[in-house]
């Protein structure tokens, strides 16, 4: 299971809510202020962060943002005592799962929760994913590179090698070793992990 | 033809010939003669004189006897050519009318016409008068005002030695002609002395209508070669003069007829008088005429009102001339008091408008204060709501399936949490001010702002520097005035303990905003103040509700704007904090026509 943060400068809040979350099963970590949660918290870990709006100093919209910066997986619920339409609006679209009202149902909590573990694997495995791309590319030389981006704007051999000036043969090893050093048995396969990637 | 001529011809001689023998034959010429009383009388002395100049002359002479008053008035009017007066008349008409003496009358049995007339005073034998003094316990009674010998010439001696005739005798009565009549009242005791012309009392022994030992002359004069006593100087007595227009051929043959009346001849017998002679030397009568003059006691009215005419026009003008200025002054004073009036009015508009205002200020600030309080207890009551609600569901959470009937009860309790907040959530919103948009100049709410807080300003004795350009921005006025007010009287409220107070607040436009700051030289606020600055119920006053800086910041995010504050850093480092600024960013509009 992820790990379950809370962030609210209300102490008695904080209690009662990790009160009700322990009840539900969850095992949450409680910070007073946004500051002690970036203290002790690696972002790049998956989690799963509720947040205070209305806190003093960074509030609960600046750590958001601070985390989407980051490109951090956790799965971030916003809370708000008094929340209007256009903050949820504003969370949202930074990447909060959802913008809700003090105080929130135990049972929509849980199923939100839920909803948010799933968001967080995904979340993980997308970052996994595209980290793992990123290392693959990084083996690519500058020619190997620029072969494989020819070769994926399906151009043929010997146009790329007439575009590159080099023989048809010397481009026929660079080709084989952007297939092997990207782990695909044909362009098809090269073509899906890049897009992926991309999208 | 020829006879019609002939006809208008001679009809026309006739006419200019009848109106020159009209001219100088036909025409009677009018001699005046002054008469107290009795015209007739007057005229039948005066008649066989004038009948000798009409025979001599050979034309009609036409005698009138006239009152002084009608005298007065036929002079004036240029009615006669002649006149026969005493000397003073005959001299007082000189000035006004032109007249000249011609002759004077020589009086019977005394032939210095210079001496001919004077005053006597005369009471009863027994009645001692021995000086002016004497005369204060006396009744004294004389003809008339203007009679010349009866009165005038001894007022003028009484003037002469500074005496008023008019209060200095007991009483002081006019009884008119004859002159007889003084004598025997008199005598009578019905007066104690009479004012009358020399000879009179003589004439009255001589014809023997009175006794002479019972009356005496008193405060006789010398005169010698004078037959009768006198009281006073003596003077030339009736003058034959000419008006100023009486032509003087006329002049010529009347002085030669007059002159050539013999004593013997009916016109000086029935004129009781000696002759005529050259005019004599009249400048005793001037001096007399002057003396009479100076002394108010015979009113000449005309000839006072004469010489007062121009200084009466004068004064007359000088009056009209300050009533012009009074009532010039007067304008002047409605037209100011209607100027002030006017001010005074405008005054009162412009304290009442910004009276008006404050009013709608405090009025605006109390919704406010409420919809801020409203959601601020709202959130604080939240809170510990949100609090019991979480624990209350953690309860429901932890319980077994066998608790159903407490986990019943607490679900109701966490219903009653719910209907806790819903009522909040109602109170709440309906405090909420809906705002009210408009398109408006910033730099105007800011004027209008500072002229709101004037007072408040001269209380510090602190001016603020205000900055400003043109920026327009789509707000709502009272609101905005709302968030000034608050920074500006935080700000002031800061500076309070600073020697030199000051306040900047400058207004600028940067790419798409309006940028407001407000730069105090005060205290400043500590890092912790400055971090809970705008969240509500935090205050650092005494008697604050902390409530102002949350409104501001509610304020200005509707209209999607920024409010920041940060301690001045630069200026005074030694001192600690060195002022706050308050900055806000607003979404600026162009032009009004946008």
């Amino acid at each position: 299971m992820n790990n379950l943060y809370l962030v609210d400068d209300d102490q008695a809040v904080l209690d009662s809510l990790s009160w009700m979350l322990k009840g539900l099963g969850y095992q949450p970590k409680v910070f007073l202020s946004a500051d002690c949660f970036l203290k002790s918290i690696n972002i790049q870990q998956p989690a799963i962060a509720i947040l205070d709006v209305q806190m003093p100093g960074m509030d609960g919209s600046a750590l958001l943002n601070r985390m989407t910066e980051a490109d951090s997986p956790i799965t971030v619920i916003m809370l708000s005592g008094h929340g209007n339409i256009a903050m949820a609006v504003q969370a949202i679209q930074k990447g909060a799962l959802d913008f809700l009202e003090k105080p929130v149902d135990g049972d929509k909590l849980a199923s939100l929760l839920e909803q948010a573990s799933v968001q967080t694997e995904q979340n993980m495995h997308r970052k996994v994913t595209r980290q793992e791309l990123l290392n693959k590319l990084a083996t690519l030389t500058a020619r190997e590179l620029e072969v494989m981006d020819k070769v994926l704007e399906g151009k043929l051999n010997k146009v790329i090698a007439a575009e590159l000036n080099i023989a048809q043969r010397t481009l026929e090893l660079h080709r084989q070793k952007v297939m092997q050093k990207m782990q695909v048995s044909n362009i098809a396969e090269l073509a899906f992990l890049m897009g992926k990637s991309i999208a | 033809m020829m006879l019609t001529r002939l006809f208008l011809i001679s009809l026309f001689a006739s006419i200019v010939l009848s109106c020159s023998s009209y001219a100088s034959s036909a025409d009677p010429v009018r001699v005046g003669v002054l008469a107290y009383a009795h015209p007739d009388y007057v005229a039948k002395r005066w008649q066989p004189t004038i009948d000798r100049l009409a025979q001599d002359l050979n034309r009609p002479f036409t005698l009138v006897a006239l009152t002084p008053n009608q005298l007065d008035r036929y002079v004036a009017q240029g009615k006669l050519d002649f006149l026969i007066t005493n000397a003073l008349t005959g001299v007082s008409y000189k000035k006004d009318y032109g007249t000249s003496s011609i002759l004077t009358l020589v009086p019977l049995g005394n032939n210095d016409p210079t001496q001919s007339v004077g005053s006597a005073l005369i009471t009863r034998s027994s009645q001692a008068v021995t000086n002016f003094d004497d005369l204060e316990d006396l009744t004294a009674v004389s003809t008339d005002k203007q009679a010349f010998g009866g009165f005038l010439i001894f007022a003028g001696e009484m003037a002469h030695n500074g005496l008023n005739p008019f209060n200095h005798f007991k009483q002081l009565n006019f009884v008119g002609f004859p002159q007889q009549k003084l004598l025997k009242l008199v005598v009578s005791g019905e007066a104690d002395i009479a004012i009358l012309p020399t000879c009179v009392f003589e004439n009255a022994i001589r014809a023997a209508s009175i006794d002479p030992s019972s009356l005496h002359v008193v405060l006789t004069k010398n005169n010698p070669g004078f037959r009768c006593q006198s009281s006073s100087k003596l003077y030339p007595y009736y003058s034959f003069s000419k008006l100023g227009k009486t032509d003087y051929h006329l002049a010529t043959k009347v002085i030669q007829s007059l002159l050539s009346i013999q004593p013997s001849d009916q016109a000086a017998t029935q004129g009781r008088y000696h002759s005529w002679s050259a005019t004599v030397n009249d400048s005793e009568v001037f001096k007399l005429l002057k003396q009479l003059q100076q002394w108010p006691f015979v009113t000449n009215w005309t000839s006072i009102f004469k010489t007062a005419l121009p200084w009466a026009i004068v004064a007359a003008i000088i009056l009209l001339l300050g009533y012009i200025h009074h009532l010039r002054v007067k304008r002047l004073v409605v037209l100011r008091t209607r100027d002030l009036k006017a001010e005074t009015l405008l005054h009162t508009q412009t304290q009442q408008a910004l009276l008006e205002q404050t009013k709608q200020f405090y009025k605006a600030q109390r919704v406010l204060l409420t919809g801020e309080m409203a959601s601020g207890i709202a959130h604080e009551l939240n809170q510990p709501l949100a609090g019991i609600r979480y624990l209350t569901q953690g309860c429901i959470y932890r319980l077994s399936e066998e608790q159903a009937d407490l986990k019943d009860a607490m679900s109701k309790a966490i219903l009653q949490v719910d209907r806790a907040q819903s009522t909040i959530k109602r109170f709440r919103h309906f405090c909420q001010q809906p705002s009210v948009m408009s398109h408006c100049s910033l730099n105007q709410i800011l004027e209008d702002t500072l002229c709101l807080m004037g007072a408040e300003f001269t209380r510090m004795q602190m001016t603020p520097t205000f900055n400003s350009e043109q920026v327009n921005v789509n707000a709502d006025p009272s609101l905005l005035q709302q968030v000034f007010v608050n920074i500006i009287r935080n700000a002031l409220d800061a500076t309070d303990t600073v020697k030199s107070p000051k306040l900047t607040i400058s207004l600028s436009k940067q790419e798409q905003y309006a940028l407001v700051s407000f730069t105090d030289n005060g205290t400043g606020l500590s890092e912790r103040a400055l971090e809970r600055l705008f969240f509500p119920f935090e205050t650092s006053k005494e008697n604050g509700l902390g409530l102002g800086m949350i409104i501001c910041k509610r304020i200005i995010e509707e209209h999607d704007g920024e409010i920041k504050a940060n301690n001045n850093t630069d200026e005074y480092p030694s001192n600690g904090a060195s002022g706050l600024t308050i900055t806000i960013r607003l979404p600026a509009k162009g032009s009004f026509n946008e």
